[in-house]
C-alpha cells in the first residue's frame, strides 16, 4: 500500500524520459551486484558510509535491542526505495540519512539486493503480555471497523508476510522498531507514504501502537529464518 | 397459507443501492420500513477481508457475488423466432446478490448522463429531423425521460457527495474547466474529491489522444483519492490501487457501496428492519388491482410470509424489477407483434468493445496496479457530442484507457495469430502481459421494438415461477455507431505508439458468453405517457400508484455512460417526490 501511489506518480513522471521502471534510479548501465552489496554491508564505502552490519548485522537480523529494524529478505525494491528516501529527506532519520547520502545510487541498488537475498534467524525475545498481543492481533487481522481502521494484513499480507516488492513484511519485525516508525508517521517525520500509513498511524493511540508492534514481533513462519543462504540472485524485483 | 405479518408503512424489494437509499430517506421520516433482500447479509469486516476477498477463481470466474442462477436464472435469445435458453453461467452481465447488491461489486465508474440524454427523442428530432431518425432504423423507439437534467442536477450533486466521487469538473455552471471533460453537463460545483492519480497506461493514452486534438480527462471514480467523510458522517479511506475492484468488494473502505456510505446509518435507525435471505415472490394487489397490499416472500427456511405494506418500492436489479412487475400482474406486458403494452418494452444494454494496443517491450504497463475507475478518457465521441448529420446513425461512446486489473486468470492479451493454447500461447502471454494497453469504447444502446423482456413460457425458478426471458440483439444503428468510432480509436492506439493495434467495435449477434457490461436498462421505463411507459416521471407505476419501481429499469434507453450515478440521482429524485408530495397526498403524482 505504502508505495503504490508513489510508484504510480513516479511512473507517470518518468514517461517523458522513456524509462521502463521507476525503481531504477541507479545508472542504466549498472548491473546490480549483490556480492558488491555484501562488501558494502560488511565494510562500508570509501566515501564514508559505515558498514551496515554494525547495526543490521551481516545477516540483516539486526540486534535484539529492537532499535534497528530487521531487513533480511525485505524486497530490494523496498530497501532501495527507503534508502533513496533517507537520502532525499522524504524520510528523516539522524542515523540513516547521512548513511544513505554517502551511498551512490548504484551502491544502494547493490546493498539492497544483498539484504533482499539473505535470511536471518529470529532471536529469542521477551514476549509482551498475552492481552496486548491479542489486542494487536485483532487490529492486525481485522482492524477496527467502527473507526475505519483497515486491518494491517489487508495490505501487508496474511500474518504480515509482506506483499513484495512494494509492501514490506511486518512478521518478526522488532516491536520497538514498529512502534517507533508508527510514531514517526504520527509526528510527520516519515513522509514517504503520507496518504496511506500516516492516516492510519494517526488513528491509533499509544496502546494500540504497542499492541500491533507486540503482535507482529512474535509472528514468524517456522519455515523462515532458520538458515542463512547468503546472497542469492539479485534483480528479482 | 403464508403467515400474515404485522403491517408496515414501506417495504423495499431488494436492499442494494436503491433499496438502502429508500430505506434511509423514508425511515428518517418516521415511517416503518422493511427491507427484503434475497441474498445474505455482509459487511467489510469480516466478509470483504484480504486475502480471501482477492480470490480470483471464486469471485471473477465462479461469480461468487452474483445472483444465484441455480435458483433464478434469466433465459435469453437474440430474436423472437428463437427459443430462449437459461443463462447458466453469468458472463455478459453480472447481477449482484446479497446486502448492498451490485453496488458492492461495481467498479466505481461515476459518470453523469448529458442534458440531451434525458430529452433524447426531442433532441435528435430537433437537430436532425424525423427523416434522419427513421433512416437510422424504423425499429428504433427512443423516448424522452419525462425528467430533465436540470431537475436532476441537485440529486446528482447529492449523490456525488454521498459517495465522495473523485474527479475533475469540466463544466461548472456553464464555465468550462481546464483538466475536466469539456463535454459534460454543467454541474453546480466541483467534485467532492480530487481525481485519482493517473496511471501509466492512462498517461500514454492522454498523450496519444492529445496529439490527435481530443480532450482527455480523468475518469470520475467512486474509489476515493483521499480520506473523506460523507454528509452522513461516514468515513471512507483512500484507494490503494489493489487491482481487485469490479467483481469484488473493497476491504479498504475506499469504494462507495451501501456498506460504506449508507448502511451504517440506516441499520441504526429503529424504524428500519432488514430481512436477508428473503425471496419476494410477488406484490399483492387488492381486488381493484389498482392498489398494492404488500408482498409475499419466502425466507431461508422455506416459510412463506405475507408482509402487508402501504407503499411498495421495487428496488432490485433492473431485470428483476421488470420480472417482479410481470409476476405481480402490474402493467400491461409488452407485445412486440402489436407494439402494444409497456412492461418489458425498451430493454436496452450498452455497446462495448475497443482495441487492444500491443506496445513495445520497453513500456512496462503494470496493469495489476489499478482501481475500478482508473481511466483517462475522452468524450469527443460520446452521445451527440459530434455531428451525426452525414453518419447515418445516432448515439456515441466514450473512449478511454480503463484497465481495471491485470489479474492472472482473466488478463492475458495475445496478438492475432497466436495459438489459443500450448507452449506458443504461454510464451506470447508472458511476452505481452506487461506491455499491452486496452482501450474501452463504451456507449449508447438504442431502444428497438424488437428487444424486450417477458416471462419465459418454459423455464421456472426454484419456487416454480417463470424466469425472465430476454430477447435482444444490437440494432444495426448501434453497430454502425460502434464501428465508426472503432476506426477513430485505432488511430489513437497508433498515436500511443502501439506496435500492433487490434481494432475493436461492437458486432452482431450479441452474445451472453462474453463479459460486456452490467448496465442492463429499461423494461419498466419512465415517461409522460402511460401508453409508452410503466412509471411516471417520479418512477411511480401508472397503474398502481402505491408501487414505485426505482433504478435503471426506468431508463427509456441507455445513455453513453455507465449508469450508476444516474440511478442514484433518479432514486433521490423519486424519493424526494415521495417525501414531499406522495406522503402528503397518497395517490397518482401525475394524472394519467
Amino acid at each position: 500500500m505504502i508505495c503504490r501511489h508513489l510508484f504510480l506518480a513516479a511512473a507517470a513522471a518518468l514517461i517523458p524520459l522513456g524509462l521502463a521502471t521507476p525503481a531504477q534510479s541507479q545508472s542504466q548501465a549498472h548491473q546490480v551486484d549483490a556480492k558488491h552489496g555484501a562488501v558494502i554491508a560488511a565494510q562500508g564505502t570509501a566515501a564514508g558510509a559505515p558498514a551496515c552490519a554494525q547495526c543490521h548485522a551481516f545477516s540483516g537480523g539486526s540486534d535484539a535491542s529492537g532499535a534497528f529494524p530487521r531487513i533480511a529478505g525485505q524486497s530490494a525494491y523496498y530497501l532501495s526505495g527507503q534508502l533513496s528516501d533517507f537520502a532525499s529527506g522524504v524520510r528523516e532519520s539522524a542515523i540513516m540519512s547521512p548513511v544513505a547520502k554517502a551511498l551512490s545510487p548504484d551502491e544502494i541498488a547493490d546493498v539492497a539486493a544483498y539484504y533482499a537475498g539473505v535470511k536471518a534467524p529470529f532471536l529469542p525475545l521477551e514476549a509482551a503480555g498475552p492481552a496486548l498481543i491479542k489486542q494487536g492481533e485483532g487490529l492486525a487481522k481485522v482492524g477496527d471497523a467502527a473507526r475505519k481502521v483497515q486491518s494491517c494484513d489487508n495490505c501487508h499480507g496474511p500474518g504480515g508476510a509482506g506483499e513484495p516488492p512494494v509492501i514490506p513484511y511486518l512478521a518478526g519485525q522488532y516491536a520497538h522498531y514498529i512502534e517507533f516508525t508508527l510514531q514517526m508517521w504520527q509526528k510527520g517525520f516519515r513522509k514517504n507514504s503520507p496518504d496511506a500509513m500516516a492516516v492510519i498511524a494517526k488513528k491509533l493511540d499509544d496502546q494500540e501502537v504497542a499492541a500491533v508492534a507486540a503482535y507482529y514481533q512474535q509472528v514468524h513462519s517456522p519455515l523462515e529464518g532458520t538458515e542463512s543462504q547468503g546472497a542469492t540472485s539479485p534483480g528479482k524485483d | 397459507m403464508p403467515t400474515r405479518l404485522k403491517p408496515v408503512d414501506v417495504v423495499t424489494i431488494g436492499v442494494g443501492l436503491t433499496g438502502s437509499m429508500a430505506g434511509l430517506e423514508l425511515a428518517e421520516t418516521g415511517l416503518k420500513v422493511v427491507g427484503l433482500e434475497r441474498g445474505g447479509g455482509r459487511d467489510t469486516v469480516p466478509d470483504f477481508q484480504s486475502p480471501a476477498i482477492h480470490d480470483e477463481l471464486r469471485f471473477s470466474i465462479r461469480k461468487g457475488m452474483m445472483q444465484d442462477n441455480t435458483k433464478v436464472a434469466v433465459t435469453f435469445r437474440n430474436d423472437s423466432h428463437q427459443t430462449a435458453l437459461p443463462i447458466r453461467r453469468w458472463e455478459s452481465f453480472l447481477p449482484g446478490q446479497g446486502l448492498g447488491g451490485s453496488f458492492v461489486h461495481w467498479n466505481g465508474q461515476s459518470f453523469r448522463f448529458q442534458v440531451a440524454d434525458f430529452i433524447y427523442r426531442t433532441h435528435i428530432l430537433e437537430r436532425y429531423g424525423k427523416k434522419f431518425l427513421d433512416a437510422c432504423g424504423p425499429e428504433l423507439t427512443i423516448q424522452d425521460w419525462g425528467v430533465t437534467y436540470d431537475e436532476l442536477e441537485a440529486h446528482y450533486d447529492r449523490f456525488d457527495y454521498l459517495c465522495g466521487v473523485s474527479g475533475k469538473a469540466g463544466n461548472i455552471k456553464g464555465q468550462i474547466q481546464p483538466g475536466g471533460n469539456p463535454f459534460e453537463a454543467p454541474r453546480s460545483r466541483e467534485y467532492p474529491n480530487p481525481p485519482m492519480k493517473e496511471t501509466y497506461f492512462g498517461a500514454i493514452f492522454r498523450k496519444g489522444a492529445e496529439s490527435l486534438g481530443y480532450h482527455p480527462y480523468p475518469q470520475p471514480s467512486a474509489n476515493l483519492s483521499r480520506p473523506y467523510t460523507n454528509p452522513l458522517g461516514l468515513k471512507l479511506e483512500q484507494c490503494v490501487f489493489c487491482g481487485f475492484c469490479e467483481r469484488y468488494a473493497c476491504e479498504h473502505y475506499a469504494k462507495a457501496s451501501p456498506q460504506t456510505v449508507i448502511l451504517p446509518v440506516l441499520l441504526k435507525n429503529p424504524n428500519y428492519e432488514l430481512r436477508t435471505n428473503c425471496e419476494v415472490l410477488r406484490i399483492n394487489l387488492d381486488s381493484t388491482r389498482k392498489k398494492a397490499t404488500g408482498v409475499t416472500y419466502v425466507d431461508a427456511a422455506g416459510q412463506e410470509f405475507e408482509q402487508p405494506a402501504d407503499l411498495v418500492l421495487i428496488t432490485a436489479f433492473p431485470l428483476n424489477n421488470v420480472r417482479t412487475l410481470l409476476l405481480s400482474g402490474i402493467g400491461e406486458p409488452y407485445d412486440p407483434k402489436t407494439a402494444k403494452g409497456v412492461v418489458g418494452r425498451n430493454y436496452t444494454y450498452q455497446t462495448t468493445g475497443g482495441p487492444t494496443v500491443f506496445m513495445d517491450e520497453s513500456i512496462n504497463v503494470n496493469p495489476f496496479m489499478s482501481s475500478g475507475a482508473p481511466g483517462t478518457m475522452i468524450d469527443d465521441f460520446g452521445g451527440d457530442n459530434f455531428d451525426h448529420s452525414n453518419l447515418g446513425f445516432i448515439g456515441g461512446q466514450y473512449v478511454g484507457s480503463i484497465m481495471t486489473n491485470g489479474r492472472p486468470i482473466e488478463f492475458h492479451p495475445t496478438p492475432p495469430g497466436t495459438p489459443k493454447w500450448g507452449l506458443e500461447w504461454k510464451r506470447a502471454v508472458a511476452h505481452h502481459y506487461n506491455h499491452t494497453i486496452l482501450i474501452q469504447q463504451h456507449g449508447t444502446s438504442t431502444a428497438s421494438r424488437l428487444n424486450y423482456l417477458d416471462l419465459d413460457p418454459t423455464y421456472k425458478d426454484a419456487w416454480g415461477q417463470p424466469l425472465l426471458r430476454m430477447t435482444f440483439d444490437f440494432p444495426d444503428n448501434d453497430i454502425r455507431m460502434s464501428q465508426y468510432i472503432a476506426d477513430k480509436v485505432v488511430e489513437i492506439g497508433r498515436a500511443m505508439g502501439g506496435k500492433t493495434v487490434v481494432r475493436g467495435g461492437t458486432k452482431r449477434p450479441y452474445t451472453t458468453t462474453v463479459y460486456q457490461s452490467t448496465h442492463n436498462c429499461g423494461g419498466a421505463i419512465m415517461g409522460d405517457d402511460p401508453k409508452t411507459s410503466v412509471v411516471n416521471r417520479y418512477l411511480q407505476c401508472w397503474e398502481v400508484p402505491n408501487v414505485f419501481s426505482l433504478g435503471a429499469s426506468a431508463f427509456p434507453q441507455n445513455g453513453t455512460y455507465n449508469y450508476s450515478l444516474t440511478i442514484g440521482a433518479t432514486t433521490l429524485w423519486a424519493l424526494d417526490a415521495i417525501k414531499t408530495k406522495y406522503l402528503k397526498a397518497p395517490g397518482p403524482l401525475v394524472p394519467a
